[in-house]
């Protein structure tokens, strides 16, 4: 033992220049690893997982209507019998416009109104910003207590007035951190008010989209709890929810977020990995003299293969850990660049039980990718010391190797799995990337097939270029494969992106409105319509809007205790704004059964948009039972539409035909298409506001511009995550230009020798990183350029432009810096005196 | 006891097989000093590096003592070369990421010897080195590595010592002084020492001189006029 652990000190002593790349490779696969995974982890700290605190309470009974008396009734019978309950509030959600009654301040911002009951929070803390406990009081008389958000982006101050709905609100003050409201996204800013307040400013008379809470603290496990208040409630659009249920479906959609970043991460790994099989190819390359000598001293093959096993593995060992250093300055550079956008609690440490997943990753990694070139010590024979005949005579099938293959197969069939916490994904991912490799790598041989019959039309330069690209012992393809994966990761990205903004871009998107009135009573429609026209100059189109929620489908009400139909519960529990009209509008087409017909009925019809029919499991000639203020209407499913989002102006789910509805309670909602200026937008929602309270105005340029700044900050993300990608392969292509050096070196004597000037042995040089990067540039922009087509088409169902920028700047960029980085790492071999390198051969 | 019995040894060049020996046998009593000599292609460095166990032969025997070396696996080789038989080549074959002292340590570390560090620090003084001992091999002189190998060669007080034209790669004064180290390491130790050498005058100093031709032994003579030839 003695020996091995000697030799291996001193081989890692003079070798670990050499090695450097190896050591590279597995510190940026280790560092994405371990980066992606913290940074997961402690987002879903800093938005929280502790369902019972988010939720408030132990128990929530959630409607989107109000509660009848039979519904309140059967609940606290059912909830006074369980006997757990500790105690109870109500409270009462819903976005609002609102306006400050300060002089000279014309801000207009939509809020998330929440009007509150004692005693509240039921579980968890709620501070003020001056660090005082939430005191109720602060929201009696007309009290609010707000977002801090809110006073900057209405330049308000504590002790200011802000008129809701038909009620004036004092801002008592303010706080940084709402309980159980960290996540999700948000038209506003919150703003706590009380209940009774949130009722008495007229709010729950004019607007559709109020939602309803009664929440329970218990001092028991609440399951059985739950049970009975559900099946109390069967055939109710009410929802029951226990903390417990959500703490499971929080965690589980975080820890798959966690383990799809991670595969992310495992695939920066891999390519690693193949950056590690070259090394340790290219070191065994290298060391076969010396294998030889060892072998020749009386070191047995499995001793000298223990020792560089042994090299590897403290190699892969310090690389991982270099590599969690290395996630720990990727998580300060988030802070430093995106710190602004990511929650406030947010923590940018690397967990030690993540950074130990790391190594081990790391370390299986560097055993898995360099066992097989390892394996090869084997067959150095050390007669090699008289007579090198490159072991040529060994072609007999080598069992061990190919069982070593299937093992190292397996182990990363393993490490996938591991790391997507699935077998079925982490199969496919394996799969997935063996396909793609596969693919690349075919489009890397047909290239180079072209490009070799090119080479009787060109240059001495080039034609030299071209064969260097054949040499034996060439990494050609390998690094078009790891370098093309990495363009094409990036350029895909960049694809989808320019084809999603362009998906919200008005100049193309001609009927997308500009702004979008609801809740508009009939007796304000005229003067709203004319207010309209004044301050924008055009005239918005006004549609009538019934709402209505559904009942029964095909006679049957939802089961809510089945989890597949809860998760479904937002999409098909809400109240719908239903419209009627007998024509179909521009943009929708009829994909199922057909459009009214002349022939006259009393049956009421509907026509259901295509993904709701889907949700609801519905086509042509089922029904629907609508509630609508409470009574039933029962209407047959004539059609299922489709809708092309950019060209309508309304996107309805449900559109009646005429006659069913023309007398139930309605409101209207108005659409303005053209753009103008925000500050006439502004004054416009301030003016009608004034005028009409109940009004609600959704600016939706405004929504659009965050929209794109979402894909913006998404498209950065992902283009992170995917140079990393492209610097493992350009980390391979080093490595692979150091596999072939010394070959490059001798050409390049003999060359010399010829009478090849330096000029000439750089064109060369330059032409063959420069094809090199060009093909790869190539395979990279053009399966890019597929996904985001098959993506566009099949995924996201956007339409698809080719925006030939850029493929052509991926190509341009990708071969520009494997030249670059080719003729830097091979530019001493210009300068080599030829003599000395051939006498050394 | 080094003993060959009808070796032949055959390797495939392009398309055609090349004899390298062809039927070669002899005996070598334990101590003898062989000289082995002949052309170039004559078979000289297959015939020791065959006798090493470095190579294995197309047909016939090879006994070191009472081991056939030819029928035994490449670990049971590498064990037999480790405690027996020492090597020196031409161009010297020293690790060149390890020290000369380091190098010369090596085959012991190999054997697990005890005194390892103490024995090597003595081959170094024994070869003149002990001031260079932390020097790589490309920062010594082609003597100087030379005399490297030969100390490694020692380092397990092999019985044989295998010796592949040991002073063709340096000038004649390094030459004679690697001859002369390798004398008298032969000498004071009683080992076997198989020398393949193109001078004539290093083959007239051994106690026994094998002419090799074309792969077969065309001349086997010792040093006091006893000559026995056979073909």
């Amino acid at each position: 033992m003695r020996f091995i652990f000697n030799l291996t000190r001193r081989e890692i002593r003079s070798s670990w220049r050499r090695l450097l790349f190896f050591f590279l490779c597995i510190a940026l696969g280790v560092g994405s690893v371990v980066a992606l995974r913290s940074l997961i982890q402690n987002l879903t700290k800093a938005v929280g997982t502790d369902a019972r605190a988010l939720m408030t309470a132990d128990i929530e009974i959630n409607t989107t209507t109000d509660f009848t008396p039979g519904d309140l009734a059967r609940i606290e019978e059912i909830v006074n019998r369980s006997g757990i309950v500790e105690a109870r509030n109500e409270a009462v959600t819903t976005a609002l416009m609102a306006r400050p009654l300060t002089p000279g301040n014309n801000n207009v911002k939509f809020v998330e109104l929440k009007g509150i009951e004692p005693p509240f929070p039921l579980v968890g803390h709620f501070e003020t910003s001056d660090g005082k406990p939430f005191d109720f009081d602060l929201l009696k008389n007309s009290g609010a207590v707000v977002a801090k958000i809110l006073l900057e982006e209405m330049d308000l101050k504590i002790g200011d007035e802000i008129k809701i709905g038909e009620g004036v609100f004092q801002i008592r003050a303010t706080f940084d951190e709402e309980p159980g409201g960290s996540s999700g996204f948000r038209l506003g800013a919150r703003v706590f008010i009380e209940k009774k307040a949130f009722d008495d400013a007229g709010i729950t008379r004019t607007t559709g989209r109020i939602r309803r809470r009664i929440l329970y603290r218990t001092s028991d496990n609440p399951t059985e709890l739950v049970k009975q208040l559900r099946e109390a409630l069967k055939g109710t659009t009410l929802a029951v929810s226990s903390y417990r249920e959500a703490q499971e479906n929080l965690s589980e959609q975080f820890a798959k977020t966690e383990n799809y970043l991670s595969l992310t991460g495992l695939l920066i790994l891999v390519l690693g990995g193949i950056g590690v099989w070259n090394v340790a190819r290219a070191f065994v390359e290298q060391k076969r003299k010396s294998v030889a000598v060892l072998k020749c001293l009386g070191a047995s093959g499995n001793r000298i293969i223990t020792v560089y096993l042994l090299q590897i593995l403290t190699l892969g060992l310090v690389g991982s850990l270099f590599g969690v250093l290395f996630s720990q300055a990727a998580l300060w550079l988030v802070a430093w660049r995106y710190g602004a956008s990511l929650p406030e609690k947010m923590t940018y440490s690397v967990n030690p039980a993540t950074a130990a997943q790391g190594l081990i990753l790391g370390i299986l990694i560097s055993l898995l990718f360099s066992a097989l070139p390892l394996l090869q010590i084997r067959t150095i024979k050390p007669r090699l010391l008289l007579r090198d005949d490159n072991n040529l005579n060994i072609t007999r099938l080598d069992r061990t190797k190919w069982l070593l293959g299937f093992f190292c197969l397996a182990g990363l069939l393993g490490l996938a799995v591991w790391q997507a916490g699935s077998l079925l994904v982490g199969t496919f991912f394996l799969a997935g990337l063996a396909a793609t490799s596969i693919v690349l790598f075919i489009a890397a041989l047909a290239l180079t097939w072209i490009l070799r019959r090119f080479k009787k039309f060109s240059s001495f330069s080039i034609a030299q270029a071209i064969n260097s690209l054949y040499r034996p012992g060439n990494q050609t393809r390998i690094v078009l494969l790891a370098v093309g994966l990495g363009a094409f990761v990036v350029l895909a990205v960049q694809s989808l992106q320019s084809n999603l903004v362009s998906e919200f871009d008005f100049t193309r998107n001609q009927r997308l409105p500009s702004l979008f009135f609801v809740d508009i009573q009939k007796s304000q429609i005229d003067e709203l319509r004319s207010m309209i026209t004044n301050r924008i100059g055009e005239e918005p189109e006004t549609v009538p809007t019934v709402r209505g929620r559904i009942a029964f489908v095909n006679g049957q009400p939802f089961d809510f205790g089945k989890p597949e139909v809860r998760q479904q519960q937002g999409q098909i529990g809400r109240e719908f704004a239903i419209n009627y009209r007998p024509n179909l509008d521009q943009g929708e087409s009829i994909v199922a059964g057909s459009w009214w017909s002349d022939q006259p009925t009393d049956e009421p019809q509907v026509s259901v948009e295509e993904d709701m029919a889907k949700r609801l499991n519905i086509a042509p000639g089922d029904s629907i039972t609508f509630d609508i203020s409470g009574r039933k209407l029962t209407a047959r499913v004539m059609s299922v539409r489709k809708l092309d989002v950019r060209n309508t102006r309304t996107a309805f789910v449900f559109v009646f035909r005429p006659g069913a509805l023309e007398k139930a309670p309605q409101t209207f909602a108005a659409t303005v298409l053209k753009h103008v200026p925000a500050t006439d937008r502004q004054r416009l929602q301030r003016e009608v506001l004034e005028r009409f309270p109940n009004v609600q105005i959704f600016d939706v340029d405004d929504i659009i511009a965050a929209i794109q700044k979402l894909i913006n900050n998404f498209v950065i993300a992902i283009s992170f995550v995917g140079s990393f990608v492209m610097l493992s392969g350009i980390l391979i292509l080093i490595g692979s230009i150091a596999l072939t050096k010394s070959q490059r070196i001798y050409e390049n004597a003999i060359l010399k020798t010829l009478g090849a000037g330096r000029r000439v042995l750089a064109t060369i040089l330059v032409a063959e990183y420069g094809l090199l990067g060009l093909m790869a540039g190539i395979i990279g922009a053009g399966f890019a350029v597929l996904l985001s087509w098959s993506v566009s088409r099949y995924l996201l169902d956007i339409e698809w432009i080719f925006s030939p920028q850029v493929p052509v700047v991926g190509i341009i960029v990708t071969a520009a810096l494997v030249t670059g980085i080719g003729v830097v790492a091979s530019f001493d071999v210009l300068f080599r005196k030829p003599l000395a390198t051939l006498r050394s051969q | 006891m080094i003993e060959l019995t009808n070796v032949t040894k055959i390797v495939r060049s392009g398309t055609e097989d090349l004899t390298i020996l062809n039927n070669v046998s002899m005996t070598i009593p334990d101590g003898q000093f062989v000289a082995v000599t002949g052309a170039s292609g004559s078979g000289k460095s297959t015939l020791l590096g065959l006798i090493a166990g470095l190579d294995a032969p197309t047909s016939g025997t090879i006994h070191i003592d009472e081991d056939e070396v030819t029928s035994l696996k490449e670990d049971r080789l590498a064990e037999i070369r480790s405690r027996k038989i020492g090597f020196v080549f031409q161009s010297f074959h020293l690790i060149p990421s390890l020290t000369a002292y380091e190098n010369i340590l090596i085959p012991m570390e190999i054997a697990g010897q005890r005194d390892a560090a103490s024995r090597a620090e003595f081959l170094l003084k024994a070869v003149d080195l002990a001031n260079r001992g932390h020097h790589y091999p490309p920062e010594l002189s082609g003597g100087e590595q030379q005399r490297v190998a030969i100390a490694r060669a020692f380092a397990n007080s092999p019985k044989i010592l295998l010796a592949d034209e040991p002073t063709g790669n340096l000038d004649s004064k390094n030459g004679e002084h690697i001859f002369e180290l390798m004398r008298q390491l032969h000498q004071q130790n009683n080992v076997t020492l198989v020398l393949v050498t193109h001078d004539p005058n290093l083959a007239s100093q051994a106690q026994r001189q094998i002419i090799l031709k074309d792969g077969r032994v065309v001349a086997d003579e010792t040093n006091h006029g006893d000559a026995n030839t056979s073909r």
